[in-house]
């Protein structure tokens, strides 16, 4: 089922064109990444579905053409910044939520504690970390447990620890099979959590497909030893072995099929080679998403 | 309507400056409404009196005319409703919470509904403290009187509440426009009880545009077509001739500016973007 259909979506200000004939399907139960640098139309195009951005010109569907105001009921979203009362308690602030969402004031405590904000509920929203803030966004987005959480840069200013903790919440939303629309230009915090995703330029979708397509282990491994033009002239007889090159302290080759890593340990140990490093080349998407925006240039 | 209601309770419950405001606001109502006889008194003890008559004994709670008194006195007071709806929107813009009322699931007619709810209640709450504390102060101090002319100058009741609501809704309009509190409180009062004051007494008495258009031309601005739904009656206490009644001219101007300010507001709220 589609969850949300995006038809030519396009917003003009001015001169500038933020999103181009955008075409969007998001199913049931996927996480979908929203990728793109700065200034690329990815708040806009969730603005517009939000109804807080009036669309230039084409229209989106949620549920298959639910009325805007009842769609937006059941979905959750945070768009940007958390956006709360700062003289209000979470608490108090949620109630809020709670009431435009026509949801049960009951839910509060228990999102309070999915977020680990149930200890703070009673301290003003101003007095909140900008993690708190985040998590309590997140909170508020959960509260009429929604089929559809929609979530722009999440992690956005957050520290490390913060990051880590709004990436595990994510995931375990993701577990509960809700449909989650995520928009970052943090591409590790993408491959991590989604499914799907696309890849917007200008306001122009450049790519769109599945993360684990362009992810996982390559057929390119680094290696390095003590002696790096021994291993090299060493490595150049072994057949299994192309592409061969040096790259800063180590060296890069493809491997050939049939052939694996243990093969070249084995080969180089039998050359009384003791190996510091052979390790198998990850493709990244920001590798990918490089990748993408450069051919798009 | 309930909803937007609640909603709009929701928001201004836990607000300490709108209390402070509304707190003042009915303070201020207060002094005036039955300050009246400690005024005259005063007046008496600095030795002013009214063509030989001693100023305590003015009828100025004697019905029908307590009515225009007080509600004329009490617009003046316009301000502060405002400046609770001043603080009520720019709050929702400057925390963005607006955008996120949108977000979760209310459309800019139901936020527009829940801040006329808010406008109404105001103006509701506001009138209805007049109409008590005239009838008590009538209670107290007036000769007395039948009932239809107790309730004869209650039309004055009416326009009072229907100035309060006229203005609140341009501060709404202003709100939206300016985005910005301080400045807009400042420059909303300035405005309202000095420019357009003086303006409008230049236009009316400067000696070269007598017999001119420029003279009615100020019935015709924000602020004094609402001072002229309920015009000042004291005049009469000095055998002055007043308008006692509710003129239908200001009525229908203001009426005009009122449905100019709604539609502002509508339109910035459904062309603006909620960036």
């Amino acid at each position: 089922m589609n969850i949300l259909e995006l038809n030519g979506l396009t917003k003009q200000y001015g001169k500038l064109l933020a999103v181009n004939e955008l075409n969007l399907q998001i199913q049931q139960g996927q996480v979908y990444g929203i990728l793109g640098p700065n200034g690329s139309g990815k708040t806009t195009t969730l603005g517009m579905i939000l109804d807080v951005v009036a669309p230039s010109s084409g229209d989106y569907r949620w549920f298959g053409g639910m009325s805007p105001i009842k769609a937006r009921q059941q979905i959750g979203a945070i768009l940007e910044t958390p956006c709360f009362y700062p003289y209000m308690t979470a608490e108090q602030n949620l109630r809020i939520s709670a009431h435009i969402k026509e949801c049960s004031a009951a839910k509060i405590s228990e999102v309070l504690k999915q977020v680990g904000l149930f200890e703070r509920r009673k301290d003003k929203f101003k007095t909140y970390s900008l993690g708190m803030k985040q998590r309590l966004s997140i909170g508020a987005a959960l509260l009429a447990d929604p089929p559809v959480l929609i979530l722009d840069e999440p992690t956005n200013g957050l520290d490390p620890e913060g990051i880590a903790e709004i990436r595990t919440l994510i995931q375990e939303i993701a577990q509960q099979g809700k449909t989650i629309i995520l928009a970052s230009h943090l591409l590790d915090e993408v491959q991590k959590v989604c499914t799907h995703f696309c890849i917007l330029k200008n306001g122009n979708k450049v790519h769109e497909g599945l993360v684990n397509d362009i992810t996982g282990t390559t057929r390119q491994i680094r290696i390095t030893s003590q002696d790096l033009s021994l291993l090299k002239t060493t490595l150049q007889q072994h057949p299994g072995l192309s592409n061969l090159a040096t790259d800063g302290p180590e060296l890069i080759a493809d491997l050939q099929p049939g052939t694996t890593t243990a093969d070249i340990n084995r080969f180089c140990f039998e050359q009384g080679i003791t190996l510091s490093k052979l390790q198998p080349v990850n493709r990244t998407l920001e590798q990918e998403f490089l990748t993408i925006l450069k051919a798009n240039q | 309507m309930i909803k937007s209601l609640k909603l709009e309770w929701l928001k201004v419950k836990y607000h300490p400056l709108i209390w402070i405001l509304f707190g003042m606001y009915l303070l201020a109502l207060t002094i005036l409404c039955f300050g009246g006889t400690f005024f005259l008194e005063w007046l008496k003890y600095e030795g002013e009196d009214f063509h030989g008559l001693d100023p305590t004994l003015l009828p100025i709670y004697d019905f029908p005319d307590i009515w225009q008194n007080v509600t004329s006195l009490a617009s003046l007071l316009r301000v502060f409703p405002a400046f609770i709806v001043i603080i009520s929107v720019t709050n929702d813009i400057t925390t963005q919470t607006l955008r996120q009322n949108v977000i979760d699931g209310i459309s800019k007619t139901q936020y527009l509904t829940s801040k006329i709810a808010l406008i109404v209640s105001l103006s509701v709450l506001s009138t209805a403290f007049i109409g008590l504390a005239v009838l008590i102060n009538g209670k107290l101090y007036a000769h007395p009187a039948s009932h239809q002319l107790m309730i004869e100058g209650a039309t004055f009741l009416v326009a009072y509440a229907f100035d309060a609501l006229v203005y609140c809704c341009l501060a709404f309009l202003l709100a939206l426009l300016i985005k910005k509190p301080g400045f807009l409180i400042m420059a909303l009062a300035l405005y309202t009880i000095w420019f357009e004051p003086i303006a409008a007494a230049i236009l009316r008495n400067h000696p070269d545009l007598r017999d001119t258009a420029w003279v009615v031309l100020p019935d015709y601005f924000p602020v004094s077509a609402l001072n002229g739904l309920i015009q000042l009656p004291f005049g009469r206490y000095l055998f002055h001739e007043i308008t006692d009644f509710v003129p239908v001219k200001q009525l229908i101007i203001t009426t005009a500016w009122l449905l100019s300010y709604l539609s502002g507001i509508i339109f910035l709220l459904t062309r603006r973007d909620l960036k």
